[in-house]
């Protein structure tokens, strides 16, 4: 098939399924807490709505900057999809996409004007942290399989095992990156509702359909990479069966945790990442890791 | 990757429709709803059947259409039919896969 064909098909694939499972995410979450919830096609009607409402530009708003950033965050992610799921590329691509979006996320609260905005961008900075557990993830991966691209490492799954089985920790430590991601986590300190929205208060209109669009593609591929390198090769089944149960734990998860102030979130992020390092470090060592 | 795209879109559009129509149907405030709706049990579990076990695009997509309208209802209402449509989707592509027909 056609390169540009492939990538569009994965993109509109990512957004709708990253949607429907983010819905999924809220009615969960409802559920658990004895609230009847959205549909679960709701945060798709949703970003869809934002693309036909009123744009409003505030005045203290640093224009280019407020504008660009937003169409920077859905190209990292579309990025993210041609990186992943089209190319099977080096996994360093993905935490580069990983790391810009930090970057943007910083910036698309600076660019506003908004105390709310500007209070988020800190916290963007602060909420980096989860970036040193997902590179030692990715460090294990390479020190196991010997490679960072992503269709070697499922080819090396195919031969020995899903890697789950092999650095169970270094696993966890991505998972960690997932809670964070997902929606109303209780890492999730730029998004805070003392905020109000964080680093999207002040964007509207179209320029919030693409933060909603960017949003359900990051979260497809961030379930996409994690079953990827650490369940094996899967078929479209599995992989609809593990974005459904990933999608499950975290709104678990998420529903019945208090969100952490922005030091005891980092705290926690990096003492669990230093636990899953050093007892993967343990079981290389000890030649538990083959 | 084409036909997982078009049954994707489908099941949105269905959900969409499902849900415009179950609001046009029950225009009051949430209700938990207990009734067992028989017809729309049916809708379900032929789209879930389809779905998963027809092995035509067309077929699949339709299938998926129809199962995404009774799943995307209104919150209170299709969950029960949905769910019975889903059980007999699966128990049917297992029973297919075990016959080796699939």
């Amino acid at each position: 098939m056609n390169l540009m064909a492939e990538i569009l098909i994965q993109v509109v694939i990512a957004f709708l399924a990253g949607s429907l499972l983010l819905g999924l995410h809220r009615k969960i979450m409802a559920r658990v807490q004895k609230r009847p919830g959205p549909p679960i096609v709701q945060h798709l009607i949703h970003s869809l709505k934002f693309f036909f409402k009123e744009t409003a530009i505030p005045k203290t708003v640093s224009k280019v900057f407020y504008i660009g950033i937003v169409f920077i965050l859905a190209l990292i992610w579309v990025v993210g999809v041609i990186a992943g799921p089209v190319a099977h590329d080096s996994l360093l691509i993905l935490f580069g996409v990983y790391a810009v979006y930090k970057i943007v996320e910083h910036n698309s609260g600076s660019s506003s004007g908004s105390p709310y905005g500007k209070l988020s961008c800190v916290r963007a900075v602060l909420s980096a942290a989860t970036e040193l557990p997902l590179f030692a993830a990715i460090v294990f991966v390479y020190l196991v399989t010997g490679s960072m691209n992503i269709g070697e490492i499922i080819a090396y799954q195919s031969a020995h095992g899903p890697l789950v089985f092999t650095v169970p920790l270094a696993a966890l430590m991505f998972f960690m990156l997932i809670i964070t991601k997902s929606p109303y986590s209780p890492f999730a300190i730029t998004k805070d509702k003392v905020l109000i929205s964080g680093f999207e208060t002040e964007h509207f209109g179209f320029l919030r359909g693409f933060m909603h669009f960017s949003e359900a593609i990051a979260w497809y591929v961030l379930l996409w990479v994690f079953l990827t390198i650490f369940f094996g090769p899967l078929n479209a089944v599995g992989y609809l069966i593990g974005m459904i149960a990933i999608t499950f734990i975290t709104a678990f998860i998420n529903a019945t945790t208090p969100l952490l102030s922005p030091n005891h979130s980092v705290m926690t992020q990096i003492t669990i990442g230093a636990i899953c390092f050093f007892g993967t470090v343990l079981m290389i060592f000890t030649g538990v890791v083959a | 990757m084409l036909d997982y795209m078009i049954y994707i879109l489908t099941f949105a559009v269905g959900s969409i429709l499902g849900l415009l129509y179950s609001y046009k149907q029950h225009g009051e405030p949430f209700v938990a709803v207990t009734d067992f709706n028989v017809p729309f049990a049916a809708v379900s579990t032929v789209g879930w059947v389809l779905g998963f076990n027809s092995g035509n695009v067309i077929l699949s997509a339709i299938g998926f259409l129809l199962a995404g309208f009774v799943m995307g209802e209104r919150p209170g209402y299709g969950r029960k039919e949905s769910a019975v449509g889903l059980i007999i989707g699966i128990i049917v592509y297992v029973l297919l896969k075990g016959n080796g027909m699939m």
